[in-house]
């Protein structure tokens, strides 16, 4: 039974179809992802999921139960337009958030305060939120969602507006979290976290789930079509070679790009040049999750 | 339960922290106080002020001033004394001295009489550096008609009796009566004196504790949806749980603030000296009926529960906090309608206007309880008074509990009417 599972969901917002069918299923450790540009049908999916508005058709289930009141307590939510009370004292705002999920006091406090210790920011226990940097703010945000100890967490946008440093802080930690079994919905706009902790992704297209999958098969249904050749001199006529679409040359000078119509060529490719000079770098690039997105977003949008 | 406890903790804890809330109520603590001790303040003053002096030339006719001088010195809370001066040959002179007396601060001003063959009485112009001393010119005005009037009746050959009969000023008492039982409460001009200043106090405390209260909430939760926090908290809490949670939290922060203003109140009121401030003023608190306390326990839970469950669907359909003030127009105005009813209702306690408006829900709470402190309304228009008001309550609870549910997922430009029933409808609330 896995901990949480959407079965053909769909929701109308009046005429607008705001999420079409959608179904998915994420397994307990694990992180998924969802995808899609801004206004593709992500936080409607997200609030379905967390009871705050009522799928028209179809069904979500946690641990094979439908929603009720109960199940409030084991999810854990970081919206994507983050807000806590900037006047309030952190201990007093985080506890109070952790009691509304039905945490006892004593319990809320040890948590907060380990934490805080987990994140090296044990000072802010008595300060307010109005005198955090962004980066702390958000790691208290942060905090706020996962302190009742949630099965199920659902994070919009995660690392949005972090520093790099910060952004490897709360990975490592989102990734401690799968690790101890959680069951994690994902959502964001940089492919290249989804390429990092997502085992399984669905992206969404104007309220269509258009492709859906484990990453590695969903890499695999898609061509490589990107090459990379490196040499010292330069190499002449690949645009010539058959197939080709587009050489750009590297910025540092000692090689190219070339993108391709199907994998055959970037062998003639690859004899064209060998005739010319001794390569320095052959590679034949699988498609990157933006490429991905790109493609399959921007195909239904002509 | 928990979780509805925990809001109303929170509602209450933060709010008493409040620094503004905190300064708020000690200013308010503090103006009370002083207007309690200002009679008394007032008093300690006048004491020591005495009579105004005024001054008058001796020989500009005697057969007036001299009368005048003596009934004022006779009267012993007299606000003013004459005070005569020798002649000094001429008219300029005269006044010169007079001048100069005022300036040595010996007199306040001084009087000159002028005969005046029309009227057959002097004509009397009071001089002073002041405008308009109402208090002095009226002071000498009931003086000299008394003098007048002796004056006349002297050669009328009355006996004594007679004149003090014709000279005692005339004294008007009011009684309230109840008609609508045969036995006549019958209250003293104090004991309606005590009623309407409790009226009118409980009043301003009623929206006080109705309407600002009130506003607050809507603040409140428009600043939880203008941080974003509410994007959290609708997901921890029923929606309803947390509104009725916060309704109840900001009701025990007014209650406490209001029983702070009792407290000082009694407090300064039993000072030993303002007890006997009341006591030669006749007033006693035990000789309000004590319904009317009750009463106005009654509507200012009524009033407040009415009006927070508005405020609160107010609060929650506006995003940002800047925009509240304008969309809570609606209701500000329904509110001061009520409290401006009962305030100038006072004296007119039976007027259509004040009935009509003691049977509208969003009025009764002023106006049923202006009626029932200061006249007689019957039973049945009390309970229907109050069944209204239930009714209401209900119904706008109903309302705006559906309202929050959809409002406070409800981001951006404030929705129109049409708007909010397509999401609610949407929303399945």
């Amino acid at each position: 039974m896995k901990p949480l599972a959407l079965e053909r969901v769909s929701k109308q917002y009046g005429e607008k179809t705001a999420v079409n069918q959608i179904s998915l299923d994420v397994g307990a450790g694990e992180i998924y992802g969802l995808l899609g540009a801004n206004g593709a049908g992500k936080t409607t999916t997200m609030r379905m999921v967390l009871g705050l508005i009522y799928p028209d058709s179809g069904k979500i289930l946690y641990k094979g139960k439908p929603y009720s009141q109960e199940q409030l307590s084991m999810l854990g939510y970081l919206p994507e337009e983050r807000g806590m009370y900037p006047k309030v004292k952190i201990s007093d705002q985080v506890i109070y958030l952790a009691q509304l999920r039905g945490m006892a006091r004593k319990d809320a406090d040890r948590n907060l305060k380990a934490w805080l210790e987990k994140f090296n920011i044990s000072e802010y226990y008595n300060m307010k939120i109005e005198e955090l940097s962004k980066g702390n703010q958000q790691k208290i945000q942060f905090i706020a969602s996962v302190i009742h100890d949630p099965q199920i967490l659902i994070l919009d946008e995660a690392f949005s507006g972090l520093d790099p440093v910060n952004v490897e802080l709360l990975k490592k930690t989102v990734k401690e979290l799968r690790d101890g079994g959680k069951t994690i919905l994902f959502s964001t706009h940089r492919m290249e976290h989804v390429e990092e902790l997502c085992r399984n992704i669905t992206i969404m297209h104007r309220s269509n789930p258009v492709i859906q999958g484990s990453l590695k098969e969903i890499k695999k249904q898609f061509n490589r079509e990107r090459v990379i050749l490196g040499a010292d001199v330069p190499i002449h006529g690949l645009e010539g070679v058959a197939g080709v679409k587009k050489v750009e040359e590297l910025e540092q000078g000692n090689g190219y790009t070339i993108w391709i119509d199907r994998e055959e060529t970037a062998q003639e490719l690859l004899h064209h040049a060998m005739k010319q000079t001794v390569l320095t770098r052959f590679e034949l690039l699988e498609p990157t999750l933006n490429e991905i997105f790109i493609r399959s977003v921007g195909e239904s949008n002509e | 339960m928990n979780n509805f406890m925990a809001v109303v903790g929170f509602t209450l804890r933060n709010k008493l922290r409040t620094k503004s809330f905190v300064v708020i109520t000690i200013i308010i603590a503090v103006i009370l106080s002083i207007g309690v001790n200002l009679p008394y303040i007032i008093s300690q003053f006048k004491s020591e002020e005495g009579a105004t002096q005024v001054g008058y030339i001796a020989s500009n006719i005697p057969e007036v001033a001299e009368p005048l001088k003596a009934y004022l010195g006779a009267n012993e809370g007299s606000k003013v004394q004459l005070v005569s001066y020798p002649d000094a040959g001429s008219q300029d002179a005269n006044e010169q001295a007079l001048k100069q007396a005022i300036k040595d601060g010996k007199i306040k001003g001084y009087i000159v009489l002028e005969e005046d063959a029309a009227t057959g009485f002097p004509k009397v112009t009071y001089k002073s550096e002041n405008m308009m001393e109402s208090g002095i010119t009226g002071a000498l005005r009931t003086a000299l008609q008394a003098v007048k009037t002796e004056n006349v009746i002297k050669d009328a050959g009355l006996s004594d009796a007679q004149k003090a009969l014709l000279l005692m000023p005339i004294q008007i008492e009011a009684a309230q009566i109840s008609v609508t039982d045969n036995v006549g409460t019958g209250k003293t001009v104090e004991q309606q004196g005590l009623a309407m200043g409790f009226v009118y106090a409980m009043i301003i405390v009623l929206f006080m504790g109705i309407f600002v209260t009130s506003q607050m909430i809507a603040t409140e939760i428009t600043a939880e949806k203008s941080s974003r926090v509410m994007e959290i908290l609708v997901t921890s809490v029923a929606p309803l749980k947390q509104m009725f949670g916060k309704i109840t939290g900001m009701f025990l922060v007014g209650l406490l603030q209001i029983v702070v203003y009792i407290v000082v109140f009694l407090v300064n009121v039993s000072l030993p000296h303002n007890k006997a401030l009341l006591a030669g003023w006749n007033l006693n608190f035990g000789d309000l009926d004590p319904m009317l306390y009750v009463y106005a326990l009654i509507f200012y839970l009524t009033g407040y529960f009415l009006y927070s469950t508005l405020c609160a669907a107010v609060g929650s359909i506006v995003s940002r906090t800047e925009d509240l003030a304008q969309a809570m127009m609606p209701v500000t105005m329904l509110a001061m309608v009520g409290f401006y009813i009962g305030i100038f209702g006072m004296t007119a306690a039976d007027s259509t206007l004040v009935k009509v408006a003691s049977f509208i829900p969003f009025f009764s709470p002023f106006a049923m309880f202006l009626r029932i402190g200061l006249t007689e309304p019957a039973w049945w228009e009390i309970v229907l008074t109050l069944g209204l008001l239930a009714v209401t309550i209900f119904v706008l609870g109903w309302i705006s509990a559906k309202i929050y549910r959809t409002g406070v997922l409800m981001y951006g430009k404030r929705p129109t009417f049409k708007e909010l029933r397509k999401a609610m409808k949407a929303y399945k609330v």
